[in-house]
């Protein structure tokens, strides 16, 4: 016997509100994870279950014709986020210190001093997702962290798929930014790699 | 893949740290919360107004009386509403349109307690239910302390009094007229 889509579980629940609950049990785990890694474990703890009762309330407007709730949940999961921005600042830029001490330095074979470099360029990559503009935060991190496909972010973030790729451009290029501050005098830049490696120079 | 975003892929929280799995506990308690949250929504409307004044009744085992007070007298409790706090817990009951707050004895800040530890009752609680005759025969059939047998009253109402596991004292009634206008057996007096 085939499971019943989302679609269908939700169009259930209108007439039987106990049916949401396999809406719970086959994503809470998966957007209790997204919030911990942008908010972190205390807070993702006591707001997953907010999640489900936003999205229980809001059910009626659920597009039938999406088969598959979790963007849906991602976009509530999201809305919850933006109200915890400094938290989620905060968040980033301890993961960026651990990142620092952890992971080995990236692409940094040609740099002199290493470690040192390593460790600011976690702390600036930290510092500029924490200073995009809200939208293209949310947009990347979907894209980066949860890998959605950009069609599941337009649903997430109810826009059209043609603005998600603006926002995900716009954010890549500030991340490119934190490389080329001067705006890309590319003689000088033989000793600082571009974010993630050498494509981009090609 | 590298790419531009590869730093921030390798910066996801659980890549650096170790994964938490999430405790199962969590989930669970999630999930308890939420159906009852939609199984409230679903019954009664009404029922998450708050009247202006509502006792807060003291226990020495909050969650015993909750449990005692849902089961023998029919209280229904606001699980979204329940509290914790240093180990204890504040629990709203409701029944009807009225509201009960459950806690532990607190000697510190509000300096309540519980008749158990006083050995005396200085409060008694009214509350009006439909049908008496079944709220009392489904309290017996529970177990309940019965401190006043039913009886008809002059000033008309059908009563009786129930005394709860730590003392807290209990007086359910019906209006006669109430009783008449769901079609009820008439009053003796």
């Amino acid at each position: 016997v085939e499971e019943p889509t989302d679609a269908a579980v939700i169009a259930t629940s209108l007439a039987e509100p106990a049916a949401f609950g396999s809406i719970f049990d086959r994503h809470a785990t998966v957007l209790h994870r997204y919030l911990v890694r942008r908010l972190g474990p205390d807070d993702a703890d006591g707001m997953v279950g907010e999640v489900f009762r936003i999205a229980f309330e809001k059910r009626r407007s659920y597009d039938l014709q999406r088969p598959l709730a979790r963007p849906w949940l991602y976009g509530i999961a999201t809305n919850l986020v933006a109200k915890h921005r400094r938290r989620e600042a905060r968040r980033i830029r301890a993961t960026a210190r651990l990142a620092a001490q952890r992971l080995p330095a990236l692409d940094m074979a040609e740099a002199s001093d290493n470690r040192l470099d390593a460790r600011d360029r976690w702390a600036r990559i930290a510092d500029a997702v924490a200073a995009l503009p809200e939208p293209e935060r949310d947009a990347l991190i979907l894209l980066v962290w949860e890998t959605l496909s950009y069609e599941h972010i337009a649903d997430a973030l109810d826009i059209p798929i043609g603005t998600v790729r603006s926002r995900i451009n716009r954010a890549r290029n500030r991340l490119r930014e934190l490389d080329f501050p001067s705006g890309g005098e590319q003689g000088q830049d033989a000793d600082r790699p571009a974010l993630g490696g050498s494509s981009r120079d090609r | 893949v590298t790419d531009d975003f590869d730093p921030l892929r390798q910066m996801r929280p659980d890549r650096i740290e170790p994964d938490d799995p999430g405790d199962p506990a969590v989930f669970t308690r999630a999930k308890e919360k939420f159906m009852s949250a939609i199984d409230q929504d679903h019954h009664s409307k009404t029922s998450m107004t708050t009247p202006d004044v509502y006792p807060r009744l003291a226990y020495s085992d909050e969650l015993a009386a909750v449990e005692y007070l849902t089961r023998v007298f029919q209280f229904v409790e606001n699980r979204e509403a329940r509290m914790e706090h240093d180990g204890t817990y504040l629990c709203w009951l409701r029944l009807g349109t009225g509201v009960v707050m459950v806690g532990h004895v607190n000697t510190e800040v509000h300096h309540i307690h519980s008749p158990r530890e006083v050995g005396l009752t200085t409060v008694m609680l009214n509350v009006y239910v439909h049908d008496i005759d079944a709220h009392y025969a489904h309290a017996v059939s529970q177990g309940a302390d019965i401190t006043m047998e039913l009886d008809d009253a002059f000033f008309g109402e059908r009563r009786y009094e129930a005394t709860d596991l730590e003392g807290h004292r209990w007086h359910f009634g019906e209006r006669f007229d109430d009783i008449r206008a769901r079609g009820g057996r008439p009053p003796q007096t």
